[in-house]
């Protein structure tokens, strides 16, 4: 489980966030829902301890990782898969070596195991044979599925993503939209993501916090956004794409 | 001058001097960090050596063209200034204490800022705002001991048999130039070199390799991960990488030289 409490952060003067709680339950999946630079990926940072907050308390299973070092950070970031928006995939190494990365920096696994796990998400994402091409030869939706599986490769309990559709055709979206509804059919994986597709929160998203101005200002099941009289939510209901 | 533009200017001198010292704060932990990741190097081999044909094997022609043209330009240059005092005979003297203790380990380190020093900051720059290192960090990869520990240590290693070409070629290009334009026999050329060699010409050459890697690596490295706003900060973070570290592998190269005179002499 992963909490934010009362979670302020400023860049400068610029409130990011203002004192924003949020809870993520295990095999869960949550969206969070806001316009563009509002700070929604800055809250899957903070929930990786990769930014500190000004104030308020990052949670994960019941540790408080806010004053924790980044040392004592790495066993934390290994209970939680990223997809960022931009993929980053390590692009000196190939499809394969990317979907390794984790297991062989981390885990004393041999290397017939390792083989077999990056093959299962290779075939899971739909990328067989294109194993030892390296990511700059793979399409947006591509890369985006090898992201994917190099998050689940190790079998984490939460897998964070970060517009995991923005910037990509229908098509590659919708199987983007599948593959994370057919993990939560298949495992117990809680998942975090941060969108501006209110389509993506409906498809997907077990339940939504909506961020606007720093502030969460809806935060429940997603069926329930319906029925939130806020402004902001009543307009987004309608216009579906957030160009805020 | 009104009152207002002069506090303004000192509120903004003070801003500077704030921004200068958080940032050497900065270097000087990721300096710290750095090192204190070599114990690891063997978990991370792969990358040491990888880097070590990068910044060594592959260096090897620029460090070349460099020493070659050094070597040659100082023998015909420095022959014609001694022919005027009729002591050509000192040509290998001169030109093997100017290539050996200065311009050998100098050129070497300027062409290594450039080429590794450019590498590092353009390579680093473009996984910082491309999320890569970040990703490191999320999946608990130290990316300091992973990316910059490497460099670090290879730089370390290669620099040094890379002094000990530089200088090679220098004084060989030296002996060729001091032959066919000066006309001086090899044998003068090398016997006013050898019994007049010092174990200070060595020091001061061999030491330089060490602290040129070390500046050369951290602060190229350095301004990489802190490259910020896209594609534009890459290109600002590797050019400050490369004038910053040459900039102090002059400074480092006076003063290397100066304290291993004075302490050996």
């Amino acid at each position: 489980m992963i909490e934010l409490r009362n979670v302020t952060l400023k860049y400068g003067e610029k409130v990011i966030l203002d004192k924003v709680s949020l809870t993520v339950r295990n095999n869960t999946i949550k969206a969070v829902l806001g316009p563009s630079g509002v700070g929604k990926s800055t809250i899957i940072k903070l929930m990786l301890g990769l930014i500190k907050p000004n104030s308020g308390q990052v949670f994960v299973d019941g540790i408080d990782i806010t004053p924790l070092k980044e040392t004592e950070l790495y066993p934390i970031r290994r209970k939680m898969g990223i997809v960022f928006q931009g993929n980053a995939l390590f692009d000196s190494m190939t499809i394969s070596q990317n979907m390794s990365f984790f297991l062989r920096e981390n885990l004393q696994l041999p290397d017939e195991e390792i083989e077999h796990r990056v093959m299962e998400q290779i075939r899971f994402a739909g990328l067989e044979g294109y194993e030892n091409q390296l990511p700059e030869s793979l399409s947006g939706g591509m890369k985006k599925r090898v992201a994917i599986g190099r998050a689940l490769i190790f079998n984490p309990g939460m897998i964070l993503f970060d517009e995991p559709t923005a910037g990509l055709d229908p098509v590659s979206s919708k199987k983007i939209l599948n593959l994370i509804a057919d993990l939560r059919q298949n495992s117990n994986l809680g998942a975090v993501f941060v969108t501006h597709i209110i389509d993506d929160v409906f498809a997907i998203a077990d339940e939504t916090a909506v961020l606007y101005q720093g502030k969460i200002i809806f935060d429940g099941p997603t069926g329930k956004l319906h029925e939130s009289d806020h402004p902001f939510i009543r307009s987004i209901l309608s216009d579906k794409i957030l160009e805020l | 001058m009104p009152v207002t533009s002069t506090s303004n200017l000192k509120l903004r001198a003070e801003l500077r001097l704030k921004e200068f010292l958080l940032t050497m704060q900065e270097f000087f932990l990721f300096a710290v960090r750095a090192f204190s990741t070599i114990p690891k190097f063997r978990r991370y081999l792969r990358d040491v050596l990888d880097q070590a044909v990068i910044c060594g094997i592959e260096s090897i022609p620029i460090v070349l063209v460099s020493s070659i043209s050094i070597g040659g330009l100082m023998a015909m240059e420095v022959g014609n200034l001694l022919e005027d005092f009729g002591a050509k005979t000192m040509l290998g003297r001169s030109t093997s204490n100017a290539v050996l203790r200065e311009l050998g380990p100098l050129l070497m380190g300027l062409m290594l800022a450039a080429r590794y020093g450019s590498r590092n900051g353009a390579e680093l720059g473009a996984m910082q705002i491309s999320e890569q290192i970040d990703a490191l960090r999320a999946f608990g990869t130290d990316p300091i001991a992973k990316l910059v520990m490497p460099r670090l240590v290879a730089a370390l290693v290669m620099f040094i048999p890379l002094v000990a070409l530089s200088d090679f070629a220098g004084l060989q290009t030296a002996a060729y130039v001091a032959e066919h334009y000066h006309k001086i026999d090899p044998g003068m050329f090398w016997n006013s070199i050898y019994p007049k060699l010092a174990p200070k010409d060595f020091v001061v050459s061999f030491l330089k390799a060490p602290v040129f890697a070390i500046i050369i690596t951290l602060v190229s490295s350095f301004n990489g991960f802190s490259a910020r706003g896209g594609t534009a900060g890459v290109g600002r973070s590797t050019i400050k990488g490369i004038v910053v570290s040459s900039g102090l592998v002059l400074v480092a190269n006076f003063y290397v030289s100066k304290l291993v005179l004075d302490f050996m002499h």
